[in-house]
């Protein structure tokens, strides 16, 4: 089976994190990159999915040439190759253009299976998983807290408000997955060695065949158009309890309409 | 001249301190409490290969050297388990892995090395005796030949890890130390299966209490009539002291190398504390009292650092590193005491409170002053083989 899964370079949320205040779109070099850590649990159930069933494991990222530090740990991890889309042309999508690249760029690698992490850190639309399977025209299955693969039919849990629901679908397909899935392995000292040598090939918008005009910050259908440093946290409200303190914390409650 | 560290061991830096982000400083307080290993910690590490770096590629290990033992050794260290975790790295890897893959038999590989990279078997060494520390060539234990096996008595002391050991690495004396011509020669090195010589009532040990570094038991061990076959012995017979060398240089290099992990998190506790406690309106860190020595801790950990990773290169060079892993044991060890010993003052009153760290830091620290050799008799082997001076003894 040839599985793809989609990684994605994000900035360490341990570190500060900004905007440019050039073209206000995410700084990233003003950060550490790193794996989103949804895309690690995409990597580990598309290993799962290859032990199981064979097949290949291609990483396909979209990003700066920085990411390339996001492409090997997921090939430290065991994935087979990559393919990096790289073109300042992509500088700045949004969901909608980012799906278009990524489909265009799936369409020519050909897959039976594409799978995603839910959502980034960064941006956090959680979209892209629907908007891919709509341009490839296969169906999606996502919020997956577990799959399973039956030759050709692949069925997932759905994570609801409720519990789950089941869903199945024929492959080929894009699954989105959530961090109840499974447990991401770490790489191993031979699989970080091993990556070094493992094949990463380089896409253009013209490798791809990507449409400039739908992609790229001018042709975001969102923008932003300023941004403001979040105000410290202020001080919160101390009750002292006098006797009355249950009393006290009820009217708190309630001129914050909590209760 | 490039002081870059090779990718491999920046991989190690990076792989070693992803695992040991997921255990803190409270862990290893309890597995340091409770008497117990760090089997979590030794899981992991086993499993991504961590431990079997120096085993050759064709055992199913990493490939890789006593530099990237020491780089894993000292990035555990760092992340809190401080200089008592040395034994992880030491006792198996180090004892067991290194000296098979270099000195080991064929059948001797094939048979442990896979196992050892996989941390699934593990070793100690066996050389101190009572009346044999800082002389270690006047060892006593004696292996008689007897047809095609050799009969071995004798009694060691401070033999680490033998609770968990399937293999000990046995150090004898063929030639009585009193005939031995040079001294050094007459040694012979065994491999003693420690599960069977324990069942055969031919060797016991016995705890030695101790006041630090108590994940891993320290224990007296006597052996009686122990029989053992040819195909044991390690090297070649009498020729022991050539397999020594290439044990005691890597074991005072990583001894060093955890040391230096134990000065780092004393002087990361010492540094955050002085930061944040205020005393006269003001951090005391501000103080240079307080900062100077801090400031010199720091120098001589990075001085340290500097001569370890020469000690492992040249090691992995097979070129004498003795002089270099001397020095680099005897500093690394000089600067865990002085970082904790700082760290102990900074945190004033606190530092004796149970709560802190700073007593375990304090007794991991003191220990490497005098183990596995004393920082006299290093400076002992600079002053004579080094500088030439007349010996005393």
């Amino acid at each position: 089976m040839n599985i793809v899964v989609c990684v994605k370079q994000v900035p360490d949320t341990a570190t500060e994190r900004k905007l440019s205040s050039k073209d206000n779109t995410l700084d990233r070099d003003a950060a550490d990159g790193v794996i989103n850590e949804l895309c690690e649990y995409a990597v580990e159930e598309a290993l799962k999915i290859k032990e199981a069933h064979g097949g290949e494991v291609t990483v396909l990222t979209m990003g700066p040439a920085k990411a390339t530090d996001t492409i090997r740990k997921a090939l430290a991890m065991g994935a087979d190759k990559a393919v990096h889309l790289v073109d300042d042309a992509l500088h700045g999508s949004d969901a909608l253009g980012t799906s278009h690249a990524l489909a265009q760029t799936l369409k020519k690698i050909g897959f039976d299976l594409v799978i995603l992490g839910s959502e980034s850190t960064d941006a956090r639309t959680g979209v892209l998983a629907a908007m891919l399977a709509e341009r490839l025209g296969t169906p999606q299955l996502t919020l997956a807290r577990k799959v399973d693969i039956d030759g050709s039919a692949i069925s997932i849990e759905r994570v609801t408000d409720y519990g789950y629901d089941k869903v199945t679908a024929t492959l080929p397909a894009v699954v989105s997955v959530v961090e109840k899935i499974n447990e991401p392995r770490y790489p191993s000292f031979k699989g970080i060695m091993a990556a070094k040598k493992k094949p990463v090939q380089t896409f253009g918008v013209a490798d791809a065949e990507i449409d400039t005009a739908q992609v790229g910050l001018a042709s975001s259908w969102s923008e932003v158009t300023e941004f403001a440093v979040a105000p410290p946290r202020a001080a919160g409200t101390i009750v002292k309890d006098e006797g009355d303190g249950g009393a006290k914390a009820a009217e708190f409650l309630a001129s914050k309409k909590f209760i | 001249m490039d002081f870059t560290l090779p990718e491999s061991a920046r991989e190690v830096r990076r792989g070693v301190a992803a695992i040991c982000a997921r255990y803190d400083m409270a862990y290893w307080q309890r597995c340091e409490e409770q008497k117990r290993w760090p089997e979590e910690v030794w899981a992991e590490l086993a499993k991504g290969g961590w431990l079997g770096l120096a085993v050759p590629e064709e055992y199913g290990g990493g490939g890789q050297g006593l530099l990237e033992l020491t780089v894993a050794t000292e990035t555990l260290a760092a992340s809190g388990a401080a200089g008592g975790s040395a034994f992880t790295y030491v006792l198996t890897p180090g004892f067991g892995a290194l000296t098979l893959a270099r000195h080991g038999s064929a059948a001797q590989k094939a048979e442990l090395l896979p196992r050892l990279a996989a941390g699934e078997l593990e070793t100690c060494f066996a050389l101190t005796e009572p009346d044999a520390g800082s002389n270690s060539l006047a060892i006593s234990t004696s292996a008689r030949r007897d047809g095609d096996e050799y009969v071995v008595n004798g009694q060691k002391i401070w033999i680490t890890g033998v609770q968990r050991a399937a293999r000990m690495l046995l150090v004898t004396r063929t030639i009585p130390a009193a005939e031995a011509r040079p001294r050094t020669s007459g040694l012979t090195v065994f491999l003693v299966d420690v599960p069977q010589a324990v069942a055969q009532g031919r060797l016991s040990y016995r705890p030695i209490p101790k006041m630090g570094a108590n994940t891993t038991p320290s224990n007296m061990v006597f052996i009686d009539d122990l029989r053992l076959r040819a195909t044991d012995v390690v090297g070649e017979v009498d020729q022991g002291a050539l397999v020594l060398w290439d044990v005691l240089n890597p074991e005072r290099i990583l001894l060093g190398a955890s040391a230096l992990g134990g000065a780092e998190v004393a002087l990361r506790a010492a540094v955050a504390y002085a930061k944040e406690r205020e005393v006269f309106g003001r951090p005391i860190g501000a103080n240079q009292a307080i900062a100077f020595p801090l400031a010199q801790v720091k120098a001589k950990i990075e001085l340290a650092r500097l001569m370890l990773y020469k000690a492992a290169w040249l090691f992995d060079r097979r070129e004498p590193c003795a002089t270099e892993a001397n020095i680099a044991k005897l500093t690394a060890s000089q600067a865990a005491w002085e970082a904790a010993d700082h760290a102990f003052q900074t945190h004033g009153g606190m530092a004796y409170s149970l709560e802190y760290p700073i007593a375990r830091l304090l007794a991991d620290a003191r220990v490497g002053r005098v183990a596995p050799v004393t920082e006299e008799l290093l400076l002992n082997y600079l002053a004579t083989q080094v500088l030439g001076l007349p010996r005393s003894f």
